[in-house]
């Protein structure tokens, strides 16, 4: 019997168990970790699959929160409607982004950079459009229900976390199945040497753009989470490169390319940031900042020693 | 009823009626849980160790006003408001009784929604956009101005400052940083300028500059040559630095710089770097009342605190951020429990007019929001910032038009 399928059993069954578990706290952390989970394997397609680095990947959160959030906000529509709009939207930038680039043949590190420059002139567009909120930010109205209202998606922290986990177990299944599939093949083969797929017949202009398509769509969707959850958008927060980093971080660390790596990734992140807050507490160490050096040392040493990520390693380890 | 089952429930009353003053004793809390929620690291980390100063200080000057015994559980949220509602949940299944922070608008209004989920009291202690307290919260309290009362009061100080030195400029170059503060700002004053009849000037050019840059040259060549009264500024600090330096070397002598509410003129690096130059320019900002009794008390124990500091340099956060625990200790001590809905009520019937900042006693309105709260006119005078308006709180009088920088 292979390990993977029932590793993957018994990480469901913890998953959905986990709320009657734990406390408010660890489940908000949970909820995050999901979320990087998340944003990291759509990250993921584009970078770990098909081999075009983003750099700018907030883009997408950001637009997509936008959309659902301004349909909500003005015109009271849900975000199912939302996140059609959203996903509309952020497919609709990603295609123009990928065919600027991948027409003029603007690849790799040039890419990135055309990526983060996309990110932050829509910052700036949208610190300008007041229909938005402008730099004052956006407020969506924030209704404290106890009961589940799916249809506006509103409700207690736990049915963030359910939705949370729905979306990252769509997202994991997805990816696998994208992974198998021709289009996954022809990305590795783009990733791995683009000049030989082409000679082997494969329209990389084409297969890239579907990266670039399904990738946005995928993140699309992580913003319209991000909008009713924290029910406030900044642009100064949500397209800051800052943000970009965090999604990245979860897969490079994970594993690039990998389906476990980026929820790996995201859960090594996200502990190893409350825990060394929690070990600094436990040691009295008060000291601002010390966090970050603790943080990045670590992370230098995962860089350093597992460059290929921790999933690898791991599941070389576990042979599976 | 037999004996057996009379025997056993007369037990079970006894053993009730025998622990019940420790229940007693147990919903009289003897001790405040304030869980302090800062940005002490990542990019506002220098403003929230700020804060943070003005709540470690908060203990002992409130133990003595008040009686109340406090515990600080002081959490970090990096800058990230991410972050800042994990920690929000964390302190509050610790058992904070009541949040305080966090200096920062998307951060509150993350915080806020864990606060009213989770019903625990949330007093904001600085935090500008209006919408935080507009949500309908009813565990969410605010002791700071709306960014709309910060340019309001910044421009109507303008004006007093015109008629306490009897000078009427007619002409001023707009000069602000291009980021979302500046642009806010912006906004806000375009809005309001027009309905301010006591201002009797025409801004004749409006000069944005990126906050990251590192030379204004071309930009303080243009404001120069629009020949304006004043410089009417809306800064940060670094820029602000760079700016001032630019007029210098540019032989650029106004009447004046005045900011209509923003940082950096009034920080202490502003200072360092600049010395005498830093001289005379002039923020109007929430700040605190230097003649207040409690202010006294307070500069004290900062002094204990601090001894290398000045509390001069952290009015605005640790003033701020001391009434905002003055707030919750004050509602404890009415309310003589934790109880967190207990608590809010009490917050709610808050009426504390002995208090360290401008403007009216500290009583918030339905919608847990404070009104008529102060700005004041602070000038750098004697490489210090000093309250020259209003009057009532002004330990020196304002200096408009400002000597040239070679007499500073």
């Amino acid at each position: 019997m292979k390990r993977s399928p029932v590793l993957l059993a018994v990480l469901a069954a913890l998953l959905v168990l986990l709320p009657l578990l734990v406390g408010n706290y660890a489940l908000s952390v949970a909820t995050l970790i999901l979320y990087f989970a998340y944003t990291g394997q759509a990250w993921n397609v584009m970078m770990g699959f098909a081999g075009q680095l983003s750099l700018g990947h907030a883009v997408y959160v950001g637009v997509g929160a936008y959309a659902a959030g301004s349909l909500f906000f003005h015109y009271g529509i849900g975000p199912w409607a939302g996140v059609c709009l959203a996903i509309a939207l952020c497919v609709a930038l990603g295609l123009v982004i990928g065919f600027l680039a991948f027409r003029f043949r603007i690849s790799g590190v040039y890419f990135a950079l055309l990526t983060i420059a996309f990110a932050e002139f829509t910052r700036i567009g949208f610190d300008h459009l007041d229909w938005t909120g402008g730099p004052g930010g956006m407020f969506l109205r924030v209704a404290q229900r106890d009961t589940w209202d799916l249809a506006n998606f509103r409700g207690p922290p736990l049915m963030y976390y359910y939705a949370m986990l729905a979306l990252a177990a769509g997202a994991f299944a997805l990816c696998a199945w994208l992974l198998r599939s021709r289009a996954g093949y022809y990305w590795q083969a783009i990733r791995e040497d683009e000049e030989a797929a082409q000679a082997l017949g494969i329209n990389t202009f084409r297969w890239k753009l579907l990266a670039v398509a399904i990738s946005a769509a995928m993140t699309a969707v992580a913003g319209v989470f991000f909008a009713f959850y924290y029910n406030n958008l900044f642009p100064e927060q949500i397209f800051h490169i800052s943000r970009s980093i965090e999604i990245i971080l979860g897969p490079v660390i994970g594993g690039v390319g990998t389906l476990f790596g980026p929820v790996l990734g995201a859960t090594v992140l996200t502990l190893l940031s409350d825990g060394i807050t929690e070990a600094l507490a436990a040691v009295g160490w008060e000291i601002p900042g010390i966090k970050q050096v603790f943080y990045g040392v670590v992370l230098l040493a995962v860089v350093m020693f597992l460059p290929n990520g921790i999933w690898p390693a791991l599941a070389r380890r576990l042979r599976l | 009823m037999d004996r057996r089952t009379f025997n056993r429930n007369m037990a079970v009353i006894g053993t009730a009626a025998a622990l019940s003053p420790f229940g007693i004793a147990r919903a009289q809390a003897q001790k405040l849980k304030v869980g302090v929620i800062l940005p002490r690291s990542g990019y506002l980390g220098f403003i929230g160790q700020s804060c943070q100063k003005g709540a470690d200080l908060a203990l002992e000057v409130i133990k003595e006003m008040l009686g109340v015994d406090i515990e600080l559980m002081n959490a970090d949220f990096e800058s990230n408001v991410d972050t800042a509602r994990t920690r929000a949940e964390r302190l509050i299944q610790e058992g904070a009784n009541v949040l305080v922070g966090p200096f920062d608008s998307g951060a509150a209004a993350a915080i806020a929604q864990v606060a009213e989920q989770r019903g625990v009291p949330f007093v904001i202690n600085i935090a500008a956009a209006p919408q935080i307290t507009e949500q309908g919260y009813k565990f969410v309290f605010r002791n700071f101005q709306t960014a709309g009362d910060i340019v309001r009061n910044g421009l109507d100080l303008i004006g007093e400052l015109f008629q306490a030195t009897n000078t009427v400029p007619r002409t001023a170059v707009y000069m602000h940083v291009n980021d979302t503060f500046g642009q806010a700002m912006t906004k806000g004053i375009s809005a309001m300028l027009p309905s301010r009849t006591q201002l009797p000037f025409k801004v004749v050019d409006t000069i944005s500059y990126d906050p990251a840059a590192k030379d204004l040259t071309v930009e303080v060549s243009k404001a120069k040559s629009a020949n304006a009264d004043f410089l009417l500024l809306v800064c940060r600090l670094n820029d602000a630095i760079i700016l001032r330096r630019e007029m210098v070397k540019q032989r650029w002598q106004p009447m004046g710089i005045v900011s209509p509410g923003s940082p950096g003129m009034y920080e202490e690096q502003y200072f360092k770097t600049l010395g005498k130059l830093s001289e005379y320019s002039i923020s109007n900002v929430p700040w605190y009342n230097p003649k207040a009794k409690l202010t006294q008390v307070v500069e004290k124990a900062f002094k204990k605190h601090n001894p290398k500091d000045n509390l001069v340099f952290h009015g605005l956060n640790a003033g701020f951020t001391f009434e905002a625990i003055l707030i919750a200790a004050d509602a404890f001590k009415r309310a003589k429990s934790t109880d967190p809905k207990t608590l809010a009520d009490a917050i709610r019937q808050t009426n504390i007019t002995e208090k360290m900042t401008l403007g009216a006693p500290i009583k918030f309105n339905a919608k847990g929001q404070v009104e008529g709260i102060g700005s004041a006119c602070v000038q750098n005078l004697n490489l210090l910032p000093t309250v020259v308006l209003p009057k009532d709180a002004a330990t020196a009088k304002p200096v408009f038009p400002v000597p040239g920088y070679k007499k500073a």
